[in-house]
């Protein structure tokens, strides 16, 4: 018996409740379709449906079986996926991306973690954003990915969330740059320098939305990201921008994320802002190189980039008009 | 019609949110599709296949939509209006319990309904309807039991968690109660055309429709006192949905389905709402301007 294609005949039916359904979805005869569905029965000695003239319903035993189905299918396509990979001679290339605000020790250092971990894949390495990337997952262009949080995560399967709370970078003759820590309000009379919006659109949206609830609506947004265009709005307009804690290195010491006489970077009093990222592959579609991948870039993380466990978030007030209710 | 579809990926990209949208001139058959064909989760837009159903069950004789029925205390669906939120027990009619699922999308009101006529009605009712792609495998109550398991011990904080909203089966579409934009303007043109039910029943239904209380969706895209909005919206963590029909007072008559997943995690999401809206009167604004071009010859 071809176990995994009798699985998926299961899941169609116990997704659609109906042979008819489920034969069409599978792009086959009802017939074929509920001998196949008797077969297993037979094989796995457990009654999956019940049925009667009019509709199916799927059994206890069925449902305490769907979740593994799922599972094994899911894997059998991984199997696949790679096999495709092998086949079409480019046995181990991994698409991978990082966004563009990663610093370079991290990424040098999950190159060379990489490499410890999984030698004989070559890596095809991208600098990309989260929606470039969301993308890129969905067109099948893109093997695994660092992605920032909030994100839309259908689909995806998700390495750890690694927290990385945020600070400023802001002139040194700036009032706010005299404290140890800068609360939000204290940055009122500067611009702030932000990634594009379309880079991440609910992860700008969520910043500008937690600086106004803190007391810092700016008086102009400067999109922008190369560090020297940053450095450049900073010196002569006197703009702010927020950086992570960065560069941690191997004896745990921390440097000095930036090294411009002018600049200065203060953490933020109360660290209400911080990036959330995880490392994101399409669901389904892991295999041991985007599991190197993966446990490279949280490992590099950890390492490099003063990253936290992601914390209790504040709480939910849920409204009436979400119409759920927990 | 390929500037509206750039409109309306324009909205949605700038709100935040990945959006699937039909709207239809229920007329004309003129449509403007945006994944009108996806499946979508409908969470509480099934309520609409579930008051149709009670109206065809009740036309049929089988229940009188007077009928008192009990709402003990002790046995309600959560949720944050209506029936769901009330403390003591109540006794009303189908109808006035109805009213209340639909106003306020009342869980507790909607899964009473599904008590007395069955999951299996309101199936086929849809597929009687032609609505292929439409389907409920569970109650109100069913669904929110999910999302408490998936979510675990954290609550609704733990919604905010990205590993927590990938696996919540209640917005998986393969796993829950689904359709399509398509399916659903399909629906409500059939109500207003007076074929999902018997015609007698057809005011009704429309009236409740009429009486959803949230201004915040579809009604947002159409400030004006004298367009007619009716409409049922679903809910569920990163989904907002409305499905509804847009009345002009020059007989112009537009059913619109639009079916949202937001970026954001974040459980009040204005921007989100609105877009509802926006997309609406996009799709709208371009299905009168066809139907001008059409009454003018197509001379532009």
């Amino acid at each position: 018996m071809d176990l995994i294609l009798h699985l998926r005949c299961f899941v169609a039916v116990a997704e659609e409740s109906h042979f008819g359904r489920a034969a069409a979805r599978l792009g086959t005869a009802q017939p074929p379709l509920s001998q196949r569905i008797q077969r297993l029965e037979r094989e796995l000695g457990v009654r999956l449906f019940e049925r009667n003239s009019r509709q199916v319903t799927i059994t206890k035993g069925g449902t305490l079986l769907l979740d593994e189905a799922r599972e094994l299918l899911a894997r059998a396509e991984a199997l696949m996926a790679t096999s495709r990979r092998i086949r079409d001679g480019d046995a181990g290339l991994l698409r991978a991306a990082l966004p563009p605000d990663i610093a370079g020790e991290t990424v040098a250092e999950i190159l060379a973690e990489f490499r410890r971990r999984h030698a004989d894949v070559e890596l095809e390495l991208h600098e990309l954003s989260t929606s470039e990337q969301l993308a890129r997952f969905a067109s099948h262009d893109l093997d695994v990915g660092l992605i920032h949080h909030p994100c839309d995560v259908t689909g995806l399967g998700l390495g750890p969330v690694l927290r990385r709370e945020l600070g400023v970078l802001l002139p040194r003759d700036a009032p706010a740059a005299a404290r140890d820590e800068v609360p939000l309000s204290a940055l009122a009379d500067h611009d702030l320098i932000l990634f594009p919006r379309a880079n991440a659109p609910a992860l700008h949206d969520d910043l500008l939305t937690t600086c106004a609830r803190n007391g810092y609506t700016p008086p102009a947004i400067r999109h922008g990201q190369g560090p020297s265009f940053i450095r450049g709005l900073i010196r002569s307009a006197g703009s702010v921008a927020f950086r992570p804690r960065e560069s941690r290195s191997v004896d745990g010491t921390v440097d000095a994320p930036v090294d411009d006489p002018e600049i200065v970077w203060r953490p933020l009093a109360g660290a209400p802002l911080a990036l959330r990222s995880s490392v994101a592959w399409p669901q389904g579609r892991s295999d041991a190189a985007v599991t190197a991948f993966a446990d490279a870039t949280t490992h590099a993380m950890w390492k490099t980039a003063a990253v936290t466990t992601d914390l209790p978030s504040r709480p939910v007030h849920l409204r009436p008009a979400a119409e759920y209710y927990l | 019609m390929s500037s509206t579809r750039g409109l309306l990926r324009e909205a949605f990209a700038q709100a935040g949110v990945t959006g699937r949208l039909h709207a239809v001139d229920i007329d004309s058959g003129v449509e403007v599709d945006f994944g009108a064909d996806q499946p979508v989760v409908t969470a509480s837009v099934h309520k609409l296949c579930l008051l149709v159903t009670l109206h065809q069950r009740a036309a049929a004789g089988a229940l009188d939509l007077t009928e008192q029925v009990e709402c003990p205390a002790d046995l309600r669906t959560p949720g944050p209006t209506g029936l769901s939120a009330m403390l003591d027990p109540v006794r009303m009619s189908l109808r006035d319990i109805a009213f209340l699922m639909m106003a306020v999308s009342d869980n507790t009101a909607a899964d009473l309904l599904l008590a007395r006529v069955g999951l299996d009605a309101v199936n086929l009712t849809t597929a009687a309807l032609g609505l292929d792609r439409t389907h409920a495998t569970h109650t109100f109550g069913e669904l929110l039991a999910t999302m408490k398991e998936d979510a675990g011990p954290g609550g609704a904080q733990a919604l905010t968690d990205p590993h927590v909203i990938a696996r919540l089966r209640a917005l998986d579409p393969a796993r829950g109660n689904r359709s399509t934009p398509r399916d659903m303007t399909r629906l409500l043109a059939a109500v207003w055309r007076d074929e999902a039910c018997a015609p007698q029943h057809g005011p009704a239904l429309r009236r409740l429709l009429g009486l959803q209380v949230w201004p915040h969706r579809m009604a947002s895209g159409f400030p004006f006192d004298d367009v007619h909005v009716a409409g049922k919206t679903g809910s569920l963590p990163t989904l907002r949905n409305e499905v509804g029909v847009v009345e002009y007072p020059d007989g112009g008559r537009y059913a619109v389905a639009v079916f949202t997943r937001a970026a954001s995690t974040a459980a009040i999401l204005p921007a989100a709402d609105a877009v509802i809206g926006t997309a609406s009167r996009i799709a709208v604004d371009a299905l009168r301007a066809e139907a001008g071009r059409a009454a003018r010859g197509g001379a532009d």
